[in-house]
């Protein structure tokens, strides 16, 4: 039996059962939100501590500012740098990307659609590196532990961190590229 | 075969669009994070703490972000800033009050730096080598809160709240070197000297002692305090007396207290009166005489060797002291005459007496007539006489006794005199250097010359004896010599453990001083590792920075 297309239908694969979508459904919407709760994540992620070492004399906690900071001050300026972009930048730059690509559908403006589709690419290919200073926190709290003498608990505000990350990432995938090109087309 | 036109036949499938929800449940998630976040925020905003701030003389080692500050031994806040106080030379420390400490921050409360002391009674503070200096604090009693606070330049000593009591004495002048000295009840350690200052007017020395409970119940209103600092000596008639509490007490000072036998209902010391210091424990104790009696003595020898306070005995027995030594004139026969004062505790006496004679003796203590004409018998059948005695010939001290001479000149007692005139008979001291005039002059006339050659002769004929005893007993020698190695190895043996135990550069010392200077190094090298790491937490990773 034959049927013309009737544009978006979704309907499970016959043979895997999985959702069959011509489009990401929802795309929009799902985008938005998981956005939303990357930058609401994003507060504490830089306002706690991410990591608290203790050494005999003291002990002392730094949020990923402060790390930092801590670490240009001592004279590591490219590992400062490193750690900013990575873990600062980075995910403020994935955020407002998406905010722009979502805001630019939205006006279904049609102008440097190529230019925006390569931002696209360049979110979901960097995203995956985000995850570095999670990364290092685990390491280092593996690895620094001479109790008495030093000791290293991560802080509160790493989960917030990991949040941010992994939502960016399932925002950028949640994101149809082809809506771009929808204006395009117009 | 199909043509194009048969499409139009075919029935059209229609979409039926599903009636969608218009929110989608993704915006579960962000609502989420943000409750978790706003749940945090508040959680943060209710834990916090007050902020507070304390002025200090000076901040040693106190650093924003490192210093505590601790209750017993409980971390409480953290300093967040140390920085110059507009009161000129003073420096003001913030610090952040942890929330559960907060209603701790009133007005009486009390902080001060903890840094390592090491006293005679004490090391303190020894784990501030490693972790640096903290802020320690001491709750106080009132109920109304305050932020700013001043810091005490000398750390509290007692906690406010462990049980026992505080007391305040008065001193003439103290002797120990610095507050924490212990104070002894029976030679037992039971508290220690809080504080002690001068007092406002300069004349004394206040010094609050605190005894922990339940030592603080034998203090009541009649105990007595005395300082043990030092070492006692005392001359007196008695001889050299040598007195010290402890090693301790020797060197840092201290206090000791005692209730007098004698009150037997003390009642309990009421709180803020202040007790005397005395200097030591004999004045402390010394009896509160109820009754003493002065009486005028005439001796008609020199008063050499009698000194205010010298004992003054009745039959051998402790009855009173010398008040005053000095001289009389008399006008009417132009005479100056050496004139003692001294005066006689009549309880001191009483004590001694069996106690179903002390009533009847006590009334004669009442009744000054009737006591006046028991010592006038005393003085005229029985011949009580007062003498100047020499109580130690080595340091020439003297004491009056009040004796019986049976053969002593008549004399009558006036009793319309005051004070009363004893008579006297003359000292044992005179007596004593004529014998031993004679006695010499004895030894002069003995014929010491023959007595030597007698003594010669005597030995001679020893020498004799001492020779066949030689002869007769070779066994003897050899047991002898035997003997003598055997205690010569054993000689040895003492020396040779002398020397590796206790030695000045014995191996025991020696290892002992090393294994010291080991510790010391590695607790430096400890401190300067933790500095680094602490400087460099990333060279924990990455290895230390040669170019720096």
């Amino acid at each position: 039996m034959l049927s013309r297309s009737a544009g978006v239908v979704p309907s499970p694969c016959a043979r895997c059962g999985a959702g069959l979508a011509s489009r990401r459904p929802n795309s929009i919407q799902r985008t938005w939100a998981l956005a939303i709760a990357a930058a609401i994540c994003y507060v504490p992620a830089n306002l706690l501590p991410v990591l608290t070492t203790q050494t005999l004399a003291s002990s002392r906690s730094d949020t990923i500012l402060s790390g930092v900071a801590a670490l240009y001050t001592s004279g590591s300026w490219p590992l400062a740098l490193i750690v900013l972009i990575a873990s600062v930048m980075i995910p403020l730059g994935k955020l407002a990307a998406l905010a722009y690509l979502l805001i630019s559908v939205r006006r279904g403006s049609a102008n440097g659609t190529r230019d925006r589709t390569r931002l696209y690419r360049m979110i979901e290919l960097i995203g995956r590196w985000s995850m570095l200073d999670v990364f290092v926190v685990a390491f280092v709290v593996a690895l620094i532990q001479f109790q008495p003498v030093m000791a290293s608990q991560p802080g509160p505000g790493l989960p917030f961190f990991a949040a941010v990350v992994v939502l960016t990432m399932l925002a950028t995938t949640s994101f149809d590229p082809r809506l771009l090109w929808d204006a395009a087309h117009d | 075969m199909t043509d194009q036109s048969d499409l139009r036949h075919l029935p059209e499938a229609i979409a039926v669009p599903r009636q969608r929800m218009r929110v989608s449940a993704v915006w579960i998630i962000p609502i989420l994070a943000a409750l978790v976040a706003l749940g945090i925020a508040i959680q943060r905003v209710w834990s916090e703490g007050p902020t507070i701030t304390i002025v200090f003389d000076a901040a040693p080692g106190i650093e924003a972000g490192k210093t505590f500050v601790k209750y017993k031994d409980v971390k409480i806040g953290q300093v967040t800033a140390v920085q110059l106080s507009e009161e000129p030379g003073k420096v003001e420390v913030r610090a952040k009050i942890a929330r559960s400490a907060a209603r701790l921050m009133v007005e009486d409360a009390q902080f001060w730096v903890v840094r390592p002391r090491i006293g005679l009674s004490e090391i303190s503070g020894l784990a501030t080598l490693l972790s640096g200096n903290y802020i320690g604090f001491e709750a106080g009693t009132s109920n109304n809160e305050r932020r700013s606070f001043t810091g005490l330049e000398v750390p509290r000593i007692v906690s406010a709240n462990a049980p026992g009591r505080e007391f305040l004495l008065k001193a003439s002048d103290v002797r120990w070197s610095s507050a924490g000295a212990p104070v002894y009840y029976r030679r037992v350690p039971v508290g220690q000297v809080v504080a002690y200052d001068l007092a406002p007017d300069g004349k004394a020395v206040d010094v609050k002692l605190f005894i922990n409970a339940p030592y603080d119940r034998y203090v009541s209103s009649e105990t007595r305090f005395w300082d043990v600092s030092g070492l006692d000596i005392s001359l007196d008639t008695s001889g050299v007396e040598l007195r010290s509490t402890s090693l301790e007490a020797l060197i840092g000072g201290g206090v000791a207290f005692d209730t007098p036998a004698s009150a037997d209902q003390p009642a309990p010391a009421v709180d803020g009166t202040p007790f005397t210091l005395y200097r030591d424990r004999t004045t402390a104790m010394r009896h509160p005489d109820a009754i003493a009696t002065p009486y005028v003595l005439h001796f008609g020898e020199s008063l050499q060797g009698l000194a205010v306070g010298a004992p003054v005995t009745f039959l051998g027995i402790p009855a009173g002291e010398v008040t005053e030594v000095g001289l009389s004139y008399d006008p009417a026969t132009l005479e100056v005459r050496p004139r003692v004062v001294i005066i006689l505790y009549a309880d001191r006496l009483l004590e001694k007496l069996p106690s179903n004679q002390q009533a009847a003796v006590q009334q004669l203590n009442q009744d000054m007539k009737k006591g006046r004409a028991v010592l006038q018998r005393l003085v005229e059948k029985r011949g009580l006489r007062a003498q100047l005695r020499s109580a130690n010939l080595l340091t020439g001290k003297r004491y009056v006794a009040l004796d019986y001479f049976a053969n002593a000149p008549a004399s009558r007692l006036d009793l319309r005199r005051e004070p009363l005139e004893l008579p006297v008979v003359v000292g044992t001291m005179p007596d004593f250097e004529a014998k031993l005039a004679s006695l010499l002059a004895k030894l002069d006339g003995l014929p010491l010359e023959s007595i030597g050659a007698d003594l010669k002769n005597a030995l001679e004929t020893l020498d004799q004896t001492m020779k066949n005893v030689d002869k007769t007993l070779p066994a003897v020698q050899t047991t002898l010599e035997e003997a003598r190695r055997a205690i010569a190895s054993v000689d040895r043996l003492a020396t040779n453990a002398d020397t590796t135990l206790v030695g000045p550069n014995a191996p025991a010392q020696q290892e002992l001083r090393d294994a010291l200077q080991e510790v010391t190094a590695a607790a430096r090298a400890l401190r300067v590792l933790a500095d680094s790491i602490e400087r460099h937490p990333e060279s924990l990773i990455r290895g230390r920075a040669d170019n720096q």
